[in-house]
């Protein structure tokens, strides 16, 4: 096999990491380091992206049958085939539907993407993720349900039909998204989010509270800890990022500028007197630089760079 | 056709009306079945083919049989998974058991990772084994086996970098 050997010890490197995590023992500090490690070096997630990929096959039978017929041939006697027989039954009690894996439990499928980053990912059960910039998920799929954390950003699910019926839900913050055959967008903020339905439904819940609310197509909801926000419908501006861009239709300043800062590393800050400024357009989040001189001719703002990673936006001579 | 290839062709060409006869009999030996011969005999030819070495072939008795003796053990090897697989099956409850559609797919699927497992040594097998589809902490598997949990760790580790190089190997072939 060629591969250059600097890719063979990332893969030793990444076995190493997968071992950690998957002992059944594993701390917040080892899952700490391990992002430190992943983020590191592209080299890095591209490996831990292979064990994922092994960890995904063995993830594709269930083990109650994969370990009687897996462990080693060549020594088994009767005996062992006997105890094989004693611990399926003893793991009967999550019958055939009930199968699961540990790395589908562990940390896995744990997609993410970098600030300016956005991703699709096709999931085992042909659904698909798109991922927004700086975005963290995780996948637990095992016999019951999909279920899918959106630990932060934004994430657009289109759920796919799943043979074995298990209900799509995604769960950020406070709230529970079960989706009823359809295409949608979750986001995560601060103490809350806003889930958007591009088609069909999804129905919406904060176990807390018991509250609990359906959105169709075309509306969208927001929600906190206590409360689900009102229905509004969907415009343009909605999902637009998946197409590269953000759209603006009279929004405040301060909130364009805020969520362009997602989609850029460092600093963005802003005089707060230009804050109430209205403004309207398209404006690219894989360029967020042109974004800015978009905004610095267009609406006669100053933009005045420190540094690469540190933006500050004031009002320009009005004249 | 480029001039290398022609002779190529004929090299197999004689190979095969040399030595096929001889290939069945020497399979049927072993396996005491024609049908499992006369198709283990069509896949050698296939291997060499493929290799595109028969030019090369200094000893094609010893070569062919090489050959002949890895695809035994492959059949051998899938024969005794299938067995296992039977047996694991045959202990569910009935009404646990997958339709036969499904069923086909797991085999294939036990099959694709029985292979990624080959040349694990036991001990590391089944500690990964235990690990992946037992759904067992390290510290349950390093009481199981006997072993500390760092040892554990260890197999576990090496049982992940195996099976990775040896997903990479098999998507290049």
């Amino acid at each position: 096999m060629n591969l250059p050997s600097e890719e063979l010890k990332a893969i030793r490197v990444a076995a190493r990491w997968y071992a950690r995590l998957n002992s059944g023992i594993t701390t917040d500090a080892d899952r700490a380091d391990w992002r430190a490690w992943l983020a590191a070096d592209p080299l890095h997630s591209q490996a831990w992206q292979r064990m994922a990929a092994v960890a995904e096959q063995m993830a594709s039978v269930p083990g109650s049958l994969a370990s009687p017929t897996l462990s080693d041939t060549h020594q088994r006697s009767r005996r062992q085939v006997l105890r094989s027989a004693l611990l399926l039954t003893s793991a009967g009690g999550l019958g055939w539907l009930g199968w699961r894996s540990q790395a589908t439990q562990n940390l896995f499928c744990d997609y993410r993407t970098a600030v300016g980053e956005r991703r699709e990912f096709q999931l085992a059960d042909g659904s698909t993720l798109t991922l927004n910039t700086d975005t963290s998920i995780n996948i637990r799929f095992d016999g019951q349900q999909r279920r899918l954390e959106l630990l932060r950003g934004e994430v657009l699910v289109t759920t796919a039909v799943d043979p074995l019926r298990r209900p799509f839900k995604v769960v950020t913050g406070p709230a529970e998204v079960l989706a009823l055959g359809t295409r949608f967008i979750v986001r995560s903020q601060a103490r809350g989010g806003e889930v958007a339905v591009l088609e069909k439904a999804v129905e919406v819940s904060l176990p807390a509270t018991g509250a609990r609310r359906r959105v169709e197509a075309g509306q969208r909801l927001d929600f906190n800890e206590r409360s689900l926000g009102a229905l509004r419908g969907n415009d343009v501006s909605v999902g637009a990022w998946q197409k590269g861009s953000i759209i603006a239709i009279d929004r405040p300043l301060a909130a364009l500028l805020d969520e362009l800062s997602r989609y850029r590393p460092g600093v963005l800050r802003w005089d707060p007197a230009i804050g109430d400024l209205q403004v309207s357009g398209v404006f690219p989040v894989d360029n967020t630089d042109l974004a800015l001189a978009a905004l610095e001719s267009g609406f006669s703002l100053r933009v005045t760079r420190y540094s690469r990673f540190w933006v500050q936006v004031a009002g320009g001579d009005r004249r | 056709m480029p001039a290398n290839d022609l002779s190529l062709r004929s090299a197999v060409d004689v190979l095969y009306s040399d030595h096929h006869s001889w290939l069945q009999g020497w399979l049927r030996k072993r396996l005491g079945n024609t049908f499992d011969a006369a198709d283990l005999t069509q896949d050698t030819f296939v291997r060499v083919i493929k290799a595109r070495t028969a030019l090369d072939i200094r000893e094609p008795r010893p070569y062919l049989s090489m050959i002949a003796k890895g695809l035994l053990i492959d059949l051998f090897r899938r024969r005794s998974l299938e067995q296992s697989y039977l047996e694991a099956l045959a202990a569910m409850p009935q009404e646990q058991h997958p339709s036969l559609e499904e069923q086909a797919i797991l085999l294939q699927a036990l099959m694709e990772i029985d292979r990624l497992l080959l040349g694990l040594g036991p001990r590391v097998r089944q500690a990964f084994i235990l690990s992946q589809f037992d759904g067992l902490t390290y510290p349950q598997i390093a009481e199981r086996l006997g072993v500390s949990v760092r040892t554990v760790n260890n197999h576990m580790a090496k049982a992940m970098e195996h099976c990775c190089l040896m997903q990479i190997q098999l998507q290049l072939s």
